[in-house]
């Protein structure tokens, strides 16, 4: 309890510390337009927060996120399954996840435009960004399966269903979790990247892009701390659900 | 009789066996005996189907069930004691079967009340006693054991050791006991290969009779 409320402090005192040079380096800069203040910024937030459509526009943002986020874990870890248990489907699939991975964001987003309607570009775009690192950290889940306990199996005549579901399954889990960690954090990158160019109706990508085009530097802030927030809020809530678990 | 005829075995350019021929009688308790890295869990996992061969042939385990009692436990640490012998069970008892079954050799080993222990929540000495108790529940005529009895300390060996015994006298089967220790190989074994390496041939086969003092010297000189 004590050194809860230690380590509590102690984060409140670096949060302080961090907005503090905010504070000093607005101050020296003394132009909005480039580095608004923590005051108006948080004054900016604090408007946003007090307006409906705020909250319409994040619920839809996190939508397309999640959305985003689940089709790439599901597709990414059945395939990843596959392909870290079947040689040839791996040698099929890893060309076209080695291009994925090396694509700029930036082209997908725009061939994304030109292929979808605005609201699922972010949608695909965070399933295109988050697939390779999902589908790569399941193989390699996969791949390390411990070969003592796979000729333990073989000794005993465990079926081969029965082996994915109760040896590959458990060796790639912790694999599948850090990935699908790492790849909630991105998911709102590129959904919110993806927003800004295709502007779909209610999203931060729009607010934005909004804020950009009417010089409102400290909205553009307050809605950057929203995806911050909202981030680290979802990713902690990934983690606390993990930590439930038996494994 | 399981026999392995004419078996070679070549691993790059290390030849481990060439022609080599064993028998190990069933229902008794053969040894293989030398020292460290002679070839003797290389033989053994000939027999287990875990090494293929290159030339030779094995008569005798058709249709045979095997167990393997391996040097460490290797045992599915996110499954419970229980779930361990449970997963080896599945695919040749029916449910109601396997309760009975599973709850029999827990209580054997002594580990009935740690049944739905996690295997990160137990001993070195009693994850080996869980490994044994899944050997001896799975319905198998082949039983190997591969320096079972490894790091563990004396008492802890001696309990094993007698463990052992009763539960191969309870159910009898065919075992492979892999050892270089000459009071393990004395005290377990009806018959006993003593090996040489490279490529790995027998010295000895020594049927162990009361003469305890010439076998010590046997498998020592």
């Amino acid at each position: 309890m004590k050194n809860s409320i230690i380590r509590n402090k102690n984060k409140l005192l670096i949060i302080l510390f961090w907005i503090l040079i905010w504070e000093v380096l607005s101050l020296i800069v003394n132009q909005e337009i480039y580095l608004p203040s923590p005051t108006s910024t948080f004054s900016a937030l604090l408007n946003l927060l007090c307006e409906k459509e705020t909250y319409i526009t994040i619920f839809y943002s996190t939508y397309r996120t999640l959305t985003g986020f689940f089709i790439s874990c599901t597709t990414g870890i059945i395939l990843g399954y596959i392909c870290g248990i079947n040689k040839f489907f791996y040698n099929l699939l890893n060309p076209l996840v080695v291009i994925i991975r090396t694509i700029p964001v930036m082209s997908i987003i725009i061939i994304a435009i030109m292929w979808f309607r605005d609201t699922n570009v972010p949608i695909f775009v965070a399933f295109l960004m988050c697939f390779p690192i999902i589908w790569t950290n399941t193989v390699t889940g996969i791949i390390s399966t411990d070969i003592k306990i796979l000729q333990m199996c073989r000794v005993y005549k465990i079926r081969k269903i029965r082996i994915i579901k109760s040896v590959y399954f458990y060796s790639a889990l912790p694999y599948i979790k850090s990935a699908m960690i790492s790849d909630l954090g991105i998911g709102w990158k590129v959904t919110s990247a993806a927003e800004v160019l295709s502007l779909p109706k209610y999203s931060i990508g729009r607010f934005l892009y909004d804020s950009k085009v009417y010089l409102e530097i400290p909205s553009l802030f307050a809605w950057t701390i929203i995806i911050i927030f909202l981030s680290f809020i979802f990713e902690n809530l990934l983690k606390v659900l993990f930590k439930g678990r038996v494994v | 009789m399981i026999k392995l005829i004419n078996i070679s075995k070549k691993y790059n350019d290390l030849e481990l066996l060439r022609d080599f021929n064993i028998s190990f009688e069933r229902n008794k308790i053969t040894c293989l005996f030398g020292p460290s890295g002679v070839g003797k869990t290389t033989i053994a996992n000939i027999v287990a189907g875990i090494v293929p061969i290159d030339k030779g042939r094995i008569e005798g385990i058709e249709n045979s069930l095997l167990s393997y009692v391996f040097q460490e436990p290797r045992l599915l640490n996110w499954y419970s004691v229980y779930d361990n012998l449970d997963f080896v069970l599945k695919d040749v008892y029916p449910s109601d079967k396997r309760v009975s079954i599973i709850n029999n050799y827990l209580s054997m080993v002594e580990l009935l009340e740690y049944k739905n222990f996690k295997i990160d929540a137990l001993s070195g000495g009693m994850e080996q006693r869980v490994s044994l108790a899944r050997a001896f529940a799975y319905p198998s005529d082949i039983l190997i054991m591969d320096e079972p009895f490894k790091g563990l300390d004396y008492k802890l060996k001696q309990e094993m050791i007698s463990l052992f015994k009763s539960m191969w006298q309870k159910s009898k089967r065919t075992v492979i006991f892999i050892t270089h220790q000459v009071d393990e190989a004395i005290i377990l074994s009806h018959t006993i290969y003593k090996l040489k390496n490279r490529p790995i041939d027998i010295v000895n086969k020594i049927n162990v009779n009361n003469n305890i003092e010439e076998i010590k010297n046997l498998l020592l000189t």
